[in-house]
C-alpha cells in the first residue's frame, strides 16, 4: 500500500545523490526492506520497476533488495532468537509467551552504484 | 558499449556509494519543518493513533468540552473519506482542518505540512496551545510514519480486547501515552485490563497508562491533567 510512495521517496534520493557525485546514471541500487516492516517486497520491485523506466538516470538501474531474517526478544528474560522463520510460540529459555521483534522493519537505501 | 549497465560510454568508473539511509528521510525531514512550525505557533502538537471506532473523535469533543476555554486548541483531521469528524470538531467552536487521503491508511508528513498551513489561516492570532493530530483510524501504518508531533498517544477501547498490544507492538513502542477507552462497559465484555497494560509496559516501560470513559467522565481527570502539564 505504501509501496508506490516509497518508491517515489527513493528516486527523489537518487536524484540527490546522482547530483552530489556528478553522476548521469544509476546502475544498481540496494535496499533493505525488512519482513515487519509492512512493505510487500513483489510490489515495491513492481513500482520501481515502472517508475525508474521514467527517468534517463535510473532507466538502466538494477534493484537488489535485502531482507534479513527478524530477531525475536523475549520480554521477560532478554534472551535474543537469532535467524527465525516466524514468531516463536514461547522464549526457549524461559517459555514465556511476549516476544518482541528486534529490528526487521528496515526500510534502508544501502548502497547505490553509479556512473 | 558498457557491459554493466548498457550505457552507450565506452569507459567510466561505477562509483559505489554506501548511504544507509532511511527510506523514510523524506517523511521526516518534512515531519522535522512540521515540528518547528507548531512550536512557532506556540504549540504541543498530539498525534492520536487507534483503531477505527475507537473514540478518538469523541475523546477530542469531551476535551474540547473541558478545556476549551482555558487552552486554546486546534486539530487536524485524518480520514480516507469523508468530512464528518471535522464536522463534529467545528460544532465544538475551535479550528479544525478535515485531511481526506482518498485511499491512504494513514497520515503523513507531507499531508500534515498541508493541514498545518490551512489551519494556520483560521488563527487570528497565530498562536495555539495545542494541536491534535486525529490520525486515521488503523493500529498498523500510522505508527511507521513520523508527523512532527511531541507527544503520541495509542489508544484501545474495552470492546476491543486486550490482546491489541502483543498483537501490534510498533503502534506501543513507539507511542508516549497509551489510553484504554470506553471504561464504562467493562461489565459487559471479558476485558482485563492488568493484561493489557502489562503487555503494553513490557513493550515500552516508559509509556504513561490511563483509562476512562471520555462520555461517563470516570477517570477523565487523569487525561486533563497530562494535557494541562503539557501546555506548563
Amino acid at each position: 500500500m505504501h509501496e508506490i510512495s516509497l518508491v517515489q521517496g527513493l528516486l527523489k534520493q537518487l536524484g540527490e545523490l546522482a547530483g552530489q557525485h556528478q553522476s548521469t546514471a544509476i546502475s544498481k541500487v540496494r535496499v533493505e526492506i525488512g519482513p515487519l516492516s509492512g512493505i510487500v517486497i513483489d510490489s515495491f520491485q513492481f513500482g520501481f520497476d515502472v517508475l525508474a523506466a521514467e527517468q534517463e538516470l535510473t532507466s538502466k538501474a538494477l534493484l537488489e533488495i535485502v531482507s534479513p531474517p527478524i530477531q525475536y526478544k523475549c520480554c521477560y528474560c532478554g534472551h535474543v532468537c537469532l535467524n527465525q522463520p516466524g514468531v516463536p510460540d514461547s522464549c526457549p529459555q524461559c517459555d514465556h509467551h511476549l516476544l518482541v521483534p528486534e529490528g526487521g522493519d528496515g526500510l534502508i537505501l544501502l548502497q547505490v552504484e553509479m556512473v | 558499449m558498457c557491459d554493466d549497465c548498457g550505457c552507450a560510454s565506452p569507459s567510466h568508473n561505477h562509483k559505489v556509494v554506501d548511504v544507509n539511509q532511511s527510506l523514510l528521510a523524506a517523511n521526516d525531514a518534512l515531519a522535522e519543518k512540521n515540528r518547528e512550525h507548531i512550536e512557532e505557533l506556540g504549540a504541543v502538537a498530539i498525534n492520536l493513533i487507534s483503531s477505527p471506532g475507537s473514540g478518538k473523535t469523541t475523546l477530542l469533543e469531551k476535551t474540547i468540552e473541558r478545556l476549551g476555554k482555558e487552552l486554546r486548541i486546534g486539530v487536524i483531521e485524518g480520514d480516507i473519506e469523508t468530512e464528518r469528524d471535522a464536522e463534529r470538531i467545528r460544532a465544538k467552536g475551535v479550528p479544525v482542518v478535515q485531511l481526506t487521503t482518498g485511499g491512504a491508511c494513514h497520515l503523513d508528513a507531507a499531508l500534515v505540512h498541508k493541514g498545518i498551513h490551512a489551519l494556520e489561516h483560521q488563527l487570528a492570532d497565530k498562536k495555539l496551545d495545542l494541536l491534535f493530530i486525529e490520525n486515521v483510524g488503523n493500529l498498523v501504518c500510522p505508527a511507521t510514519f513520523y508527523l512532527g508531533e511531541h507527544q503520541r498517544v495509542v489508544m484501545i477501547s474495552v470492546p476491543e480486547g486486550p490482546d491489541k498490544p502483543a498483537k501490534y507492538p510498533k503502534a506501543f513502542i513507539g507511542s508516549h501515552v497509551f489510553i484504554i477507552s470506553k471504561t464504562d462497559l467493562l461489565p459487559y465484555f471479558d476485558f482485563s485490563p492488568e493484561m493489557a497494560i502489562k503487555d503494553a509496559l513490557l513493550l515500552n516501560p516508559k509509556l504513561t497508562v490511563m483509562s476512562f470513559s471520555a462520555t461517563a467522565g470516570d477517570g477523565f481527570d487523569s487525561w486533563l491533567t497530562y494535557l494541562r502539564s503539557l501546555c506548563k
